[in-house]
């Protein structure tokens, strides 16, 4: 038994990589994997990528789009917090009473986080745009349901996580369960929550600007447009824009964190 | 010092405040959507004829109680779960070859105990490469990808790992940052050479924590295969935009839970195999 233990972790890496190997198998290889003319487009969009389209329309379209996608970003990371913040306490189970309650509340919210997050923000974009048509509320809807399920777990663990004694002092104080949720939960994931929502901020908007791909407006929407006529400095004049907000606000967050702690 | 603290804390509040008003002040007022809209007669008629044709209501073939549409969606489900792990496969294998120059305290000298001019230039340039394959989200990827290679799951996982390269790079260059020098330095002392201070010292102290990130990231591959299928790269996603054109709706109710299964199996087996090497 001790040597498995030992072994474990070799155990592991062999089967990982046995399995990559089988799933190299699921590839087509004899009928070749390139098109034809598929080396030249890869050195076309390869050279482009040093000699973006700057033209003055060109640039503030992408400034238009960019701001596009950032608002529904925002706005679709907004919405999430507010569904994250109720469902994730209510997940947490902080708030239930009995033990029983406890798992109940744990079970049914936690289910109901997995659900929205199983599913990619871009496939509920589409089942969206699919029944209500093209509407910005379907971009911002499709970021907020996936985005709110995966801060609302994360901030459920982070709740779980807090130590036993201070919340153990509020309750000997006499705090009721809400007191204990904002003067004793609430205040020590206060740091964590909000460098993990920022980091989230960032992904919502890369996911935002993908939104186009269903026909929503914004960054993905001309990347596609310019990538289907064969326009690869225009592809790369926007991703560029994308590549700045990213880091921009990569950047922003690094503060805030650095602040903190 | 706590005042600058202060107030760059407050002016991030503001600008974050300003940020999402102007932004739903720009859907609401600029782009006119309103909600009202969205409940108008003919789009709940739409709707409910939509959530009709996926519960299967009045069809005639429904796909997901038809034992062969099960067969072939399970096929693309293997397809989709190859197309996975050959995504962060190939991202971890490009990771490992880039990862160590990338650490700051390898280009600096204060891990491996050697120095060279060069290693702040390839420190930069790997560095650049992470932020601009992360920022590029795994569709626009795709969309570039199909260019060059033929349909099927090869550029889809390409496509993946291309995104996930960068994010794993990150992730993991932070890990050595944070890995406590002195065991090297024992080594380094001890007469080791640059080879064995990596395989005795470094990897050790790190695999582990490598591990946690390469499943958690297989997670959110798992997520987004369906993504990358729709511009033509195989799998689940490419059979389910052609349904969709073809407003097979049963179809992607079918679809949808075959995708469902295959991320919580993903969630449930990293979560497992975490646990099996703790």
């Amino acid at each position: 038994m001790l040597s498995f233990d030992l072994h474990k972790r070799k155990i592991l890496t062999l089967f990982l990589f046995a399995v990559f190997i089988w799933s190299l198998f699921g590839v087509n290889w004899q009928a070749g994997v390139l098109h034809s003319g598929g080396l030249d487009a890869a050195a076309e969009i390869f050279a482009a990528m040093f000699s973006p389209d700057h033209s003055l329309g060109i640039i503030v379209l992408a400034l238009e789009s960019s701001w596009i996608t950032l608002a529904y970003a925002t706005a679709g990371m907004s919405l999430a917090l507010i569904f994250a913040l109720i469902i994730g306490i209510l997940a947490s189970g902080v708030l239930a009473s009995g033990k029983q309650s406890h798992f109940a509340m744990k079970g049914m919210f936690r289910g109901v986080l997995g659900f929205m997050r199983a599913i990619h923000e871009l496939v509920w974009a589409w089942l969206f745009v699919a029944s209500f048509g093209l509407s910005p509320y379907a971009a911002i809807f499709a970021l907020a349901i996936p985005y709110g399920g995966i801060l609302g777990r994360i901030f459920a663990d982070m709740l779980n996580d807090v130590p036993e004694e201070p919340i153990k002092a509020l309750r000997a104080a006499g705090a009721s369960k809400l007191q204990c949720l904002f003067y004793g939960y609430l205040p020590m994931v206060k740091g964590s929550m909000l460098s993990y929502t920022m980091y989230r901020y960032e992904c919502a908007v890369r996911s935002s600007a993908i939104m186009s791909f269903v026909g929503l407006g914004g960054l993905g929407y001309h990347i596609q447009l310019s990538l289907q006529d064969i326009q690869y400095d225009e592809v790369w004049t926007f991703v560029y824009f994308l590549v700045l907000m990213v880091v921009l606000i990569d950047g922003w967050s690094n503060m805030i964190r650095k602040r903190m702690v | 010092m706590k005042q600058a603290k202060f107030s760059f804390m407050t002016v991030s509040f503001l600008v974050a405040l300003l940020l999402i008003l102007g932004s739903w002040y720009f859907v609401i007022a600029v782009e006119k959507a309103s909600l009202a809209d969205l409940f108008s007669r003919e789009n709940v008629e739409y709707a409910s004829k939509f959530i009709k044709g996926l519960l299967g209501i009045g069809v005639e073939e429904i796909a997901f109680l038809n034992p062969e549409s099960w067969s072939d969606a399970f096929v693309l489900t293997i397809e989709t779960l190859q197309m996975s792990i050959l995504a962060i496969g190939f991202s971890t294998i490009l990771m490992f070859l880039t990862v160590l120059p990338a650490a700051r305290n390898v280009a600096d000298g204060s891990l491996t105990l050697s120095r060279g001019w060069y290693r702040w230039f390839v420190f930069g340039f790997i560095r650049i490469c992470y932020i601009l394959s992360r920022s590029i989200p795994e569709l626009v990827w795709a969309m570039i990808i199909i260019f060059i290679f033929k349909p099927g799951i090869l550029p889809g996982a390409i496509a993946l790992a291309l995104h996930n390269f960068g994010i794993l790079g990150k992730l993991c260059a932070e890990v050595i940052e944070d890995t406590d020098p002195r065991p090297m330095r024992n080594l380094a002392s001890a007469g080791a050479g640059r080879a064995q201070i990596l395989m005795y010292g470094v990897f050790p102290s790190v695999l582990p924590r490598f591990l946690t990130y390469i499943l958690y990231r297989w997670e959110v591959i798992m997520r987004t295969t369906i993504v990358v299928g729709f511009v033509g790269a195989g799998g689940l996603g490419q059979e389910f935009k052609l349904r969709m054109s073809f407003f097979h709706y049963t179809e992607i109710t079918l679809l949808l839970i075959c995708y469902v299964i295959l991320v919580i199996l993903a969630d449930y087996i990293s979560e497992r195999s975490r646990f099996f090497v703790k």
